[in-house]
């Protein structure tokens, strides 16, 4: 088979066996951080779990075009998951960080505006490229109309191409994708914060205002790691390039959920181990 | 079920690449506890070489993995093997001098669960894949060992969190502000491994793919980023210890810089040394 046709195996089909051993996994590790770290522990990882499947499904939002979007034969953003999630994210995350003394609520909501904000602005200026710079129109390959403004799709859609530009769907969808990724990025950064800030003192045998570097420098890495890790395992589920809410592809969310929980939980464990062992 | 796109034609197999990069990065994070047995920090330098030894390693698998063409480019390889690695990692500096070992058993562990997760849950169904995530949770997270050492010359969780600072030049005080994790070098070391290591098979991928060539770019890449840790160092530890990184990396770049232009211009297909426009009279 010549190297065109090996296309990614993943199809939209599930896997009911893994989901289950996935939830299983889930269990064990939540049974675990109850053993281990009972109480403000085991609350900071179901902070970070729901933290990492926000990410999760936010990831399928966003129009992630690869490649054949930076030569105008498919729609989205032209560039990779990784990338692009990564910029909602931590933009998100200096966002909430900034804010996270004035409590968790307005910390995460600060974090989603700060991660659609970023979206909406690589949205515009990617379109603006695409209409000004490359003289191509926005048109979806997926769908006959958009499905927000109603617009007519397939005659501006030029021939042997998936589409191009970004349609009016796809700009809401990485709006709300960055709202999500930005969001559930500080929810993880808050909850290691505030678990560290009450820990840490002990650990290092130091006082609160001594440690604040170390437990701001350590949340705000796994966080970011964390985001990395549900990015990218939001990257193979949708293989590569997604248009956002409207593509076939946006169905395969499901999986994402149970494995970014998994992931989230997993990784969250051990950033938790670290201030109990 | 997905296609090879590309084969390794020749070469030093992936296990020996495996093994080896194992082996080499192991003895010189211990090497680097040479530190404390003789109470300096003139051996850091070994934490550098046993990020770049990682990094080789490292490369070479996302060779393996990404060569089925999983869809969502190079980078994100080396952004997962980050990711899980730096978790690892951190973890794994709670156990005094057992860190290197239990960073590799950790990363293998959290490594097994996330190509369990991409291959069933999310129906990916690549042969390589539990074993290249494996892996390259094992060398993100002692490249980041690697790259600490270098930097603060210790591998331990109280040497990545405290640092001193002179006060006027004379009485010192603990602190944790100037450290590796305290400060904020994690991130800077995180993204000069990722970089390293997803870069060469991006660079050199296709056709003309070659293993030495792309090998030797790692090298040069470990290299590259091992002179940014090092200047860094200076922060952290002796100036004499700090001077030995930098003119180790420097050295070492330089040499693997100009072997990798040899390599390359060994692969191009017809390399012509075009001397500037001559500057003729009249003009």
């Amino acid at each position: 088979m010549s190297a065109v046709a090996a296309k990614p195996a993943a199809g939209g089909a599930m896997n009911p066996t893994a989901m289950v051993v996935g939830l299983i996994m889930l269990i064990i590790i939540l049974a675990i951080a109850w053993q281990m770290a009972p109480g403000l522990g085991l609350m900071a990882l179901i902070g970070v779990i729901i933290g990492g499947v926000l990410v999760g499904f936010g990831v399928h939002f966003v129009p992630v075009g690869g490649a054949p979007a930076a030569m105008g034969q498919a729609p989205g953003i032209a560039t990779g998951v990784a990338m692009l999630a990564a910029g909602a994210g931590v933009a998100g995350l200096f966002g909430g960080a900034w804010a996270a003394e004035q409590g968790i609520v307005v910390a995460v909501v600060t974090g989603g505006i700060g991660g659609g904000l970023m979206m909406a602005i690589t949205c515009m200026l990617v379109n603006f490229v695409y209409v000004f710079g490359m003289g191509i129109p926005a048109a979806s390959g997926k769908v006959l109309k958009d499905p927000i403004t109603g617009d007519s799709q397939p005659e501006y859609k030029s021939q042997g191409t998936e589409g191009h530009g970004l349609p009016f769907i796809s700009f809401v969808g990485g709006v709300i994708g960055g709202i999500l990724g930005g969001a559930g990025g500080t929810l993880i950064y808050i909850q290691l914060l505030n678990l560290y800030k009450v820990t840490l003192p002990t650990v290092l045998n130091a006082s609160a205002a001594d440690v604040l570097p170390v437990a701001v420098s350590a949340a705000g890495m796994f966080a970011i790691a964390l985001f990395l890790v549900n990015a990218v395992l939001t990257a193979y589920n949708i293989t590569g390039t997604i248009e956002g809410p409207h593509d076939p592809k946006f169905k395969r969310w499901p999986r994402a959920i149970v494995a970014s929980a998994v992931a989230s939980a997993l990784c969250g464990l051990v950033a938790i181990l670290i201030v109990t062992i | 079920m997905s296609v090879k796109i590309e084969v390794i034609v020749g070469g030093v197999p992936h296990n020996k690449i495996m093994i080896a990069g194992f082996v080499c990065t192991l003895v010189c994070l211990y090497l680097s506890y040479l530190n404390v047995a003789t109470n300096t920090t003139l051996f850091s330098f070994f934490g550098g070489l046993a990020a770049v030894a990682a990094l080789i390693w490292g490369s070479h698998t996302i060779k393996v993995l990404c060569s089925y063409g999983i869809g969502t480019g190079v980078p994100s390889a080396g952004m997962i093997a980050f990711g899980s690695g730096i978790i690892a990692m951190l973890l794994a500096t709670k156990f005094n001098v057992l860190a290197p070992i239990v960073a590799v058993i950790l990363g293998a562990i959290i490594g097994l669960i996330l190509g369990y997760l991409s291959n069933a849950v999310l129906n990916m169904k690549i042969p390589a894949m539990v074993q290249a995530l494996t892996e390259m949770a094992v060398v993100g997270a002692l490249t980041l060992m690697g790259f600490a050492v270098l930097i603060t010359g210790s591998f331990t969780f109280a040497g990545l969190t405290t640092g001193s600072v002179k006060i006027l030049g004379l009485i010192s005080v603990p602190s944790y502000q100037i450290s590796f994790i305290g400060g904020g070098l994690t991130a800077v070391a995180f993204l000069l491994g990722a970089i390293a290591i997803q870069h060469p098979f991006n660079a050199c991928l296709g056709p003309g793919w070659k293993q030495d060539r792309m090998l030797m770019l790692t090298a040069e890449c470990g290299f590259l980023s091992m002179i940014v840790a090092a200047v860094m160092s200076f922060a952290m530890v002796n100036v004499v210890a700090a001077v030995i990184s930098l003119i180790v990396a420097l050295v070492c770049w330089g040499y693997t810089y100009h072997q990798y232009i040899l390599l390359s211009k060994r692969d191009a297909a017809a390399w012509l040394d075009s001397k500037p426009i001559p500057d003729t009279e009249g003009h």
